[in-house]
């Protein structure tokens, strides 16, 4: 297996640990596609959700990480309208 | 018999549910409510809200996942705040959150599951993941109350003869290659003809100026049907008359010109006779006298009256939707995921992954018992 030597982390802070919570269930589910060019890790320490992303090259990461927010968009959208 | 009603809310007699689609290019959201019991004529389902966006391409262009993902993560929230609204709910009120596991594209499936686990947690209400074919189906069903029909299922990315047997939805038939709305959004393109309200629609208005009909090859196989020659047959031929190249087929028996209206009446007539084919067959296979026409190309007319025609000469019934009901809605997934809800099924946020590939014949149907 190639080694993932291109690491990068990602922090979002949320307002309640209940949401960062949220943010890390909704976005674990969903498998990563190759497996053996990047992996990505969640977790969560109080009330921010941190994300490892650790890859082949420079490119995967970034389409990993750009993914990554385009879904956080979405979530942090539903949690300003929905979460009363 | 079956008990639907061993998860109810102890406190009500109805149940209330909001289904999330967007594994094409419309993004619905729609909530239903279902009395306690089973559904009848007498105790139906009601539609609190439906509502739709879609996103719709320049012509001569298709829809691409990329695109059609980022129009729907643009108006999920806004359009579910609507659903809300127009149903005077709050989230908390709902017994389920119903979304499209598949069949589908799957890039527009992952960006709308996002909204529904986020939400699903914010209101603490649990997810039931649908077949987009199965909730085609249910909501047939539901609306024009045909108990139990030959599903003929026509949309832009499936092309299905379906009947009910022992639980499941079983296929007869179904294409081997392109769905037949497919077929005829890109030959839409090729006429780059516009793609709004839809490429079907614009293609039968045209073909109802149609005259001459262009023998185009029938290719049916079996129960099953291929519509990628006839694409490309076609295709080559709109291609000879918009070059001005000669070609034989092109001259009308009167001598006068084949036009692109000729084009589309001839495309028309040549898939709908292949459809009517197969769903004859399968009724005549199954021995049951009712089709139900769902899917978006159900809102064809020229296809319902076709199927019309057959089913008359068979003393059977034809049953057809409109367009808030067979263009994919939100709705069809409130309602065939609260059936499944209420024998039991949901789905824990880990099994809540969409595919792009889902077999309608799949999902183990457990709310009917005939």
């Amino acid at each position: 297996m190639a080694s993932l030597d291109y690491i990068f982390q990602l922090d979002v802070p949320f307002i309640t640990t209940r949401q960062a919570t949220i943010a890390l269930n909704t976005l674990s589910p969903d498998p990563i596609l190759k497996p053996n060019e990047i992996t990505v890790e969640y977790s969560t320490k109080d009330t921010q959700l941190s994300i490892v992303f650790k890859g082949l090259s420079d490119r995967v990461i970034r389409v990993a990480i750009s993914n990554v927010i385009e879904n956080l968009k979405t979530i942090v959208e539903c949690m300003e309208e929905f979460d009363n | 018999m079956i008990n639907l009603d061993k998860h109810i809310k102890p406190s009500r007699d109805y149940y209330l549910a909001l289904g999330l689609e967007g594994s094409a290019n419309k993004l619905g959201i729609g909530i239903i409510k279902h009395p306690k019991g089973e559904l009848t004529a007498t105790n139906r389902a009601e539609v609190l809200s439906n509502v739709r966006d879609t996103y719709i391409s320049p012509p001569g262009e298709g829809f691409l996942p990329r695109d059609t993902a980022r129009h729907h993560r643009n108006w999920v929230v806004r359009v579910l705040k609507d659903a809300l609204a127009v149903a005077g709910l709050v989230g908390r009120d709902l017994d389920c959150i119903c979304f499209t596991q598949g069949p589908g594209m799957g890039a527009p499936l992952q960006a709308v599951v996002i909204a529904a686990r986020t939400i699903a947690q914010l209101w603490d209400v649990p997810l039931v993941g649908v077949n987009h074919c199965v909730g085609h189906i249910e909501m047939g069903r539901e609306i024009t109350g045909a108990q139990n029909p030959v599903v003929l299922y026509v949309s832009g990315g499936n092309t299905q003869v379906i009947a009910y047997s022992k639980n499941h939805y079983r296929i007869f038939g179904e294409t081997l290659d392109i769905a037949i709305g497919n077929c005829l959004d890109r030959f839409a393109r090729t006429l780059k003809i516009p793609n709004d309200p839809f490429p079907g629609y614009n293609i039968e208005q045209m073909a109802k100026r149609g005259k001459n009909f262009v023998e185009l090859p029938y290719t049916v196989k079996g129960m099953d049907l291929s519509m990628s020659g006839i694409l490309a047959f076609i295709d080559s031929l709109a291609g000879d008359m918009f070059a001005g190249n000669k070609n034989k087929l092109l001259v009308a028996a009167d001598g006068s010109s084949v036009t692109p209206e000729d084009l589309c009446f001839s495309l028309q007539e040549c898939l709908y006779a292949m459809l009517v084919e197969i769903t004859e067959r399968a009724m005549a296979h199954v021995q049951l006298q009712q089709v139900l026409i769902v899917g978006g190309v159900g809102s064809n007319e020229r296809l319902q009256q076709m199927m019309a025609q057959m089913v008359q000469d068979r003393n059977g019934s034809v049953f057809a939707t409109d367009e808030r009901f067979c263009i994919d809605n939100g709705i069809m997934i409130a309602h065939a995921g609260l059936l499944a809800y209420r024998m039991g099924q949901t789905n824990e946020l880990w099994d809540t992954v969409c595919s792009q590939k889902f077999r309608t014949d799949e999902v183990y149907v457990n709310w009917r018992d005939d």
